[in-house]
């Protein structure tokens, strides 16, 4: 109880080392996968360094935000700001790990920017009415669906790669874990903001298994890129 | 029925053919790709200008195709980019 307690009482500096330590975990990924993108200038790696450079940019600004907030420089705006910058990023970065995994699928051919194309305008275009639509209603409910939608998809596609090639490939059964956890940080987090007026223990639970999410992919890229 | 071949098993192909010979001919090295000459041709110029092989003219106007470091760097690599498609499900 007193170290709930403690965590209790120190939330928002929680949130900040939460936000910088995904945020470091994030650039270490894309550092990598940016590598090996140059190197083979395979499209399933490009649109996997965009996601976790999305999520990255999301926790910086939340980590940058969080800071002004503790040290209340921000006052009211503190929420529309989180809203407008990590909303976006976040959507964003979900609709990146997506296609990730279905852009071979798709038939989708190379194209000269992977950040700004004709197939990505339509990600940027969702994502920006997701997040009006969630601003003008003060809600984060269009968030929560497109993303619970989203890694419901990478869910079913995760498992069936595990299922074909599984015993050959063994990150692709903590890939399909980390998918799992990602649905379900989602489901808890719509019900905990929907229904549970953002209880302190979902959300730390959820903290958790974010946490968790992230690190999954940085064992696995350290360890897939570690052989020779 | 074969497997019709990914893009990076093609380039990966054609990258080991070069480094087997150090240096190799045009028609050679189209042979050994195993491609049509017009998929040989986009193949060989996108492998030019992103840095992998050379394409060397001597004196008498003979050409031939050699590896470069970056050419090299692909395929030591390769395995690592190859396991890491295959594991994440990209």
């Amino acid at each position: 109880m007193l170290f709930y307690n403690l965590i209790v009482e120190n939330k928002e500096l929680l949130k900040i080392i939460y936000a910088l330590i995904i945020t470091i975990i994030c650039f270490f990924i894309v550092i990598k996968t940016n590598k090996l993108f140059k190197i083979s200038s395979h499209q399933g790696i490009r649109y996997l360094r965009n996601a976790f450079l999305f999520y990255g940019m999301a926790f910086i600004v939340r980590y940058f935000f969080g800071v002004l907030h503790f040290h209340n420089s921000l006052g009211n705006i503190y929420s529309f700001l989180i809203k407008v910058f990590f909303e976006s990023f976040i959507i964003m970065a979900g609709f990146f790990l997506l296609y990730s995994l279905l852009w071979k699928k798709l038939r989708s051919k190379a194209n000269f920017s992977s950040l700004f194309n004709k197939e990505i305008a339509l990600f940027y275009g969702m994502t920006f009415v997701f997040v009006f639509l969630d601003f003008i209603w003060h809600t984060g409910a269009f968030m929560f669906i497109s993303q619970i939608i989203l890694f419901l998809c990478a869910l079913i596609i995760s498992f069936t790669n595990y299922k074909n090639n599984g015993k050959r490939h063994k990150f692709l059964k903590f890939y399909f874990m980390a998918m799992l956890l990602s649905f379900t940080a989602w489901i808890l987090n719509a019900l905990a903001a929907l229904y549970f007026d953002w209880d302190k223990g979902i959300m730390m639970g959820i903290y958790g298994i974010n946490v968790i999410f992230f690190l999954l992919f940085l064992y696995g890229i350290i360890k897939v890129t570690k052989i020779k | 029925m074969t497997k019709k071949r990914e893009r990076l098993e093609v380039i990966r192909d054609i990258l080991n053919s070069i480094k087997e010979k150090r240096k190799i001919k045009p028609t050679r090295l189209l042979y050994s790709s195993n491609l049509s000459p017009q998929m040989f041709k986009t193949y060989i110029n996108e492998l030019i200008s992103k840095g992998f092989i050379n394409l060397d003219i001597d004196k008498k106007e003979k050409k031939t195709f050699s590896l470069t470091k970056k050419g090299f760097e692909f395929l030591s690599e390769y395995r690592v980019i190859e396991n890491f498609i295959e594991n994440f499900g990209l």
